[in-house]
């Protein structure tokens, strides 16, 4: 929720000096990206991974009824990209768009690369942050086939304290793969349980 | 007494929506001066400067949506809007009225366009203020002012010139209806054309003019057109304005609070503690609920 520039997110957590840093983000492109501009439409190869300094991507699919299904929300400070496409080089099934106003990192392989090569501990972070996100994937995985709607309501507002204010109730009922009228009969209940005005 | 100048005078920002319903300007909290801090305990000035709206069965407006920490004030120039919160209130708001609503320690509210007013649509013309609440109040109960036009005192100036609506505080012998936490004033200055009002209040008070009609000349000298916004130094008690033509002039000041402001989205707090508790009590529904 805090404009996090990218600069300050690789200082802060890799072993590098400001000059160098800078030179090595000359080769990465900062864009402001308008609410609702799609970074990644379907059927499209996936070049870059984003990372959100300001505003909120989400990344989502179409099925065949025409439904949208949100996979995940990228606020501040957060990655998303489609693998398949950009590391198995497959054709996008997948949507990237903002949802807000937002300022954007494009990062590609050869940059990854080149970050690889020239900081020690960049493998070993880059390292933690795929399993940090294949964690994250497992218990999403876990919480869709096992838990009930208010269950995953309180995981997910933990993990995004404020994404029920930005975006639409249905995107997040469509992130929990339950209906709106559900998520709204959740929060009713919870605030019957918890209101004290 | 020593002359409060005039420090910025600032421009409308182009216009952005909030929700479908609410066309603003917004002032405060931007860029160059007119930070929360500089201003407070005005934390927030949007100002919907007046737009047609054409007719709507569905009446526009903004959604369901939290607030803690502050005092949102809504002057309704032209047009209605009628609100609806958690704990069950609401009403209308009609042209001339004023709505005071503590948020303190939470509410949720939604406000639409006067059902019947958004049917036949017209001009629409609003000022959105929050106004800051110290520590000790920023989590009291919730309450309401609902401040009709006809109720809002005023005092009548000499030679023609016009008259103050004293909404909160005071000018000269005539108080505002409204109570506050905190010291401050907040008045429409009605002014015929070469109308003149002098105003006094401490130095330390964070001071702001907004033209909502017409222009006016601040101390004799400085012009200030239609839609802008006068931040004044706080450099002295006394200021005049006089009106070019017909004027409509909002005059807030106020104490400033002399605490840390931690504002994301809906919540004004004092630190990021506070901030994230009040994000975790609105999604555990401590807020209640509210119908979209």
């Amino acid at each position: 929720m805090k404009h996090t520039t990218f600069k300050t997110f690789l200082t802060s957590n890799l072993m590098i000096e400001e000059k160098e840093i800078i030179s090595i983000l000359e080769n990465c492109k900062v864009k402001q990206v308008k609410k609702d501009e799609f970074l990644l439409r379907k059927n499209e190869h996936c070049s870059h991974t984003f990372f959100v300094e300001k505003g909120l991507l989400r990344q989502y699919s179409i099925d065949n009824k025409g439904k949208e299904h949100v996979l995940s929300f990228a606020p501040e400070n957060w990655f998303v990209t489609d693998r398949e496409s950009s590391y198995f080089n497959q054709p996008s099934v997948y949507f990237i768009q903002a949802l807000e106003d937002s300022q954007v990192v494009f990062l590609d392989e050869s940059f990854i690369q080149m970050l690889s090569n020239k900081v020690p501990n960049f493998t070993d972070f880059n390292n933690r942050l795929l399993h940090n996100h294949i964690r994250h994937l497992q218990n999403r995985i876990n919480h869709l086939l096992s838990t009930n709607a208010e269950d995953r309501y309180l995981q997910f507002v933990k993990m995004y304290p404020d994404i029920l204010l930005r975006v639409p109730q249905t995107m997040v009922a469509s992130y929990l793969g339950i209906t709106p009228e559900s998520l709204s009969r959740v929060r009713k209940e919870l605030a019957k349980k918890n209101f004290k005005g | 007494m020593k002359t409060r100048t005039v420090e910025l005078i600032a421009s409308p920002k182009e216009p952005h929506f909030v929700g479908d319903g609410f066309r603003v300007h917004n002032f405060i909290p931007s860029g160059y001066r007119l930070d929360m801090q500089r201003v407070n305990p005005f934390i927030l000035l949007d100002y919907n400067s007046p737009y047609k709206f054409p007719p709507s069965s569905q009446p526009k407006g903004v959604g369901v949506h939290p607030h803690r920490g502050f005092e949102t004030v809504t002057i309704a120039y032209k047009g209605k809007v009628e609100h609806h919160d958690s704990s069950g209130g609401g009403g209308v708001i009609g042209e001339g009225d004023v709505q005071w609503m503590t948020a303190a320690s939470g509410v949720l509210h939604k406000e639409y366009h006067e059902r019947e007013w958004s049917k036949s649509g017209g001009e629409f013309q609003m000022v959105q203020l929050w106004v800051n609440l110290p520590a000790k109040y920023k989590m009291s109960p919730p309450k309401y002012q609902a401040i009709k036009n006809k109720t809002i005192p005023r005092h009548v100036l000499e030679d023609n010139a016009g008259q103050i609506e004293v909404i909160a505080g005071a000018y000269k012998d005539v108080k505002g209806v409204a109570s506050t936490f905190t010291p401050l004033h907040m008045m429409n200055a009605k002014l015929n054309k070469g109308g003149k009002a002098d105003f006094e209040f401490p130095a330390h008070y964070n001071t702001v003019l907004l033209v909502l009609e017409g222009s006016i000349v601040i101390n004799g000298s400085e012009k200030m057109p239609t839609n802008h916004l006068a931040l004044m130094a706080n450099d002295g008690e006394n200021f005049t304005i006089e009106a070019g033509e017909d004027a409509v002039v909002l005059v807030l000041s106020g104490a400033p609070i002399d605490e840390p402001i931690a504002a994301h989205g809906p919540f004004v707090m004092n630190s990021k503690e506070e901030l994230m508790e009040a994000f975790n009590d609105f999604n555990n529904g401590k807020f209640g609920y509210l119908e979209d």
